[in-house]
């Protein structure tokens, strides 16, 4: 009569973990969406010349240009953009291996404080601009500094619930990744091919820095220093009963002294990470947890780990510093190694799926600039990116090792950005012309 | 399903859906016979949680920032130990911080609510001068902080 051992389908743990993932990418691009229309609507001259950045610094695209000259441009932008995030992916590769974690812990706190205070505050004031909100400094800057502190202390250490440390890294994905849509829309579009080549490139080869990073944090059985979304763990019915506490992983980086490293400012991650972790008991493991290093007192989880950490690992965001006068160029890394390590996705196994912050980033960035175009193409974009997203995790439970999370979903979202908007379009639009369908 | 034993068909153990924060009830009233231990959780994350000791020394901490004029931390400490506040006899080194932590958010919000309703509502005809400088979209003009810096 004990009926707590109802079996989990497959359908269950399997479409739960992948649920757990999908939704809140769903939500950022969602976010992204809504604040690009909102936005955008209400600045409609404010397109090419305003963003002074680094991924604008070769060429800054003007509307006169014939789209040859448009598309050499943001060729430059794009490569210049590649060339420094491999350079700072390699720096924090570097700075992994000799261990600096603290510094690299610091970073990602300020650099999280300054995406959350300075560009969610600028964000915010546009939205008090455009709708006219009569608030008043004080509340203002009050909220924000709240919002902004609380915010560095999710990110930075890892105590907080779950929830608002998820919540807080789609916030500042959302953030970074309107943002990147400022950018002119050639250089964009480049960008994100060449982004998702890079990290192609960055995970799969052997010299690669994320597949670097990622052996260098399983060889030492660390956490990744970076930005990285975690998704709950899904727990088995039976196995949740016995009081054990199943700690989290959390990125030890974030306030604990070990030795992990949080990589820079922002570091994007993007990774999928399942980490698999079974119990001294080794029953159905339930929680992919990994005892936090700082708490010594408790291990629940014994040193039986098959942590197989899968990450998919992205190249870095450095953040527009025109006005920023740090000294560095405060690049945001999006590490992530994508691994899925676990045997099958969530086949009574308990991993934790974990998703690059970058993922999520460029992910927005293409639904952000498709809904700048109109939102047939956002909805095709929506679909394209679930679906890379879906084989992907697919692909990590059949490979069980690090991959990429872009570019599938990149490939499959540019390709139907451009059915959509040359072709699907014109169709539609005719149809509804001529009363056939609407 | 048929067994009257509590209400274990409907409570799949630590919930790991994350939004239902009063779901995670540390009150053992379930397969407190089934499996000798019932588990009980003090907050939001259930068996993610922190580790017992750390929940205390967790809730001290929150409760010493939120001095720092951060009224949303004290808020957060609160939604994070939901349950402390709601049994509140289970608990009492957590719930000691935990009390504090809500009457100070209450504290707080209470008097940033009320100046920013009376600044908000009485508009111009209460501030007559000091209204447009103060209000933000002003402030933000004059400064350039919405230049796209």
């Amino acid at each position: 009569m004990a009926q707590n051992t109802k079996p989990t389908s497959i359908l269950d743990s399997l479409g739960e973990e992948i649920i757990r993932i999908i939704a809140p990418v769903s939500i950022c691009m969602f976010m992204v969406v809504i604040l690009v229309s909102v936005l955008d609507s209400s600045s409609s001259s404010s397109t090419s010349a305003s963003v002074n950045s680094i991924a604008t610094i070769a060429y800054a695209e003007t509307n006169s240009d014939s789209s040859w000259d448009k598309f050499v441009g943001a060729l430059l932008n794009s490569l210049v953009f590649v060339a420094v995030v491999t350079v700072v992916t390699f720096i924090l590769v570097l700075l992994f291996y000799l261990r600096c974690t603290k510094f690299l812990k610091l970073y990602m706190g300020f650099s999280a404080f300054v995406v959350l205070g300075f560009m969610g505050g600028e964000i915010a004031l546009f939205l008090i601009e455009d709708f006219s909100i009569p608030v008043d400094c004080i509340t203002f800057v009050v909220a924000l500094f709240n919002f902004a502190v609380v915010g560095v202390l999710a990110v930075f250490m890892s105590k907080m619930a779950i929830l608002v440390t998820q919540a807080y890294l789609v916030v500042i994905g959302m953030l970074v990744a309107y943002w990147f849509t400022q950018l002119p829309e050639w250089t964009t579009w480049v960008l994100l091919v060449a982004m998702a080549l890079y990290d192609l490139a960055a995970v799969l080869l052997p010299v690669g820095p994320l597949r670097l990073l990622v052996e260098l944090a399983i060889s030492r059985d660390e956490d990744i220093p970076a930005l990285v979304y975690e998704a709950r763990p899904v727990t088995c019915n039976g196995s949740g009963a016995e009081g054990r506490v199943a700690q989290r992983r959390v990125w030890r980086d974030r306030g604990s002294e070990n030795s992990d490293h949080e990589s820079n400012n922002n570091p994007n991650a993007n990774s999928v990470f399942v980490e698999n972790v079974d119990s001294g008991s080794n029953s159905t493991s339930n929680a992919s947890v990994v005892p936090d290093s700082s708490t010594e007192s408790n291990t629940l989880v014994s040193g039986h780990n098959d942590a197989t950490l899968v990450r998919a690992e992205e190249g870095w965001v450095p953040e527009r510093d025109a006005e920023l006068s740090a000294p560095l160029i405060d690049p945001r890394m999006n590490i992530q190694p994508q691994q899925s390590e676990l045997e099958g996705i969530g086949l009574g196994s308990s991993g934790a799926i974990k998703l690059g912050l970058g993922d999520f980033i460029f992910y927005s960035v293409l639904v952000g600039r498709a809904a700048m175009y109109d939102f047939m193409t956002v909805y095709a974009c929506y679909l394209a990116i679930i679906a890379g997203l879906g084989i992907t995790l697919a692909l990590l439970a059949l490979y069980q090792k690090a991959l990429p999370a872009l570019p599938v979903s990149i490939a499959l979202g540019v390709l139907f950005y451009v059915l959509t908007r040359f072709l699907l379009e014109a169709f539609v639009v005719e149809c509804s012309l001529n009363l056939l369908m609407f | 399903m048929e067994t009257g034993s509590q209400t274990q068909t409907t409570d799949p153990g630590p919930n790991p859906i994350p939004n239902n924060p009063n779901n995670r009830n540390p009150i053992p009233n379930r397969s407190s016979t089934i499996s000798g231990s019932s588990p009980v959780w003090h907050t939001i994350d259930g068996p993610l949680e922190l580790s017992k000791e750390d929940l205390v020394s967790y809730a001290r901490r929150f409760y010493k920032f939120g001095f720092a004029m951060l009224p949303w931390l004290w808020a957060l400490n609160c939604f994070y130990f939901w349950s402390v506040l709601l049994h509140t006899r289970s608990f009492p080194r957590i719930h000691h911080y935990v009390v504090r932590s809500a009457v100070g958010f209450a504290v707080i919000t209470a008097i940033l609510s009320s100046w920013a309703l009376t600044f908000a509502i009485g508009g111009e005809r209460l501030f007559r001068p000091v209204w447009d400088q103060l209000v933000m979209y002003n402030l933000a003009e004059r400064l350039g902080l919405t230049g796209l810096s």
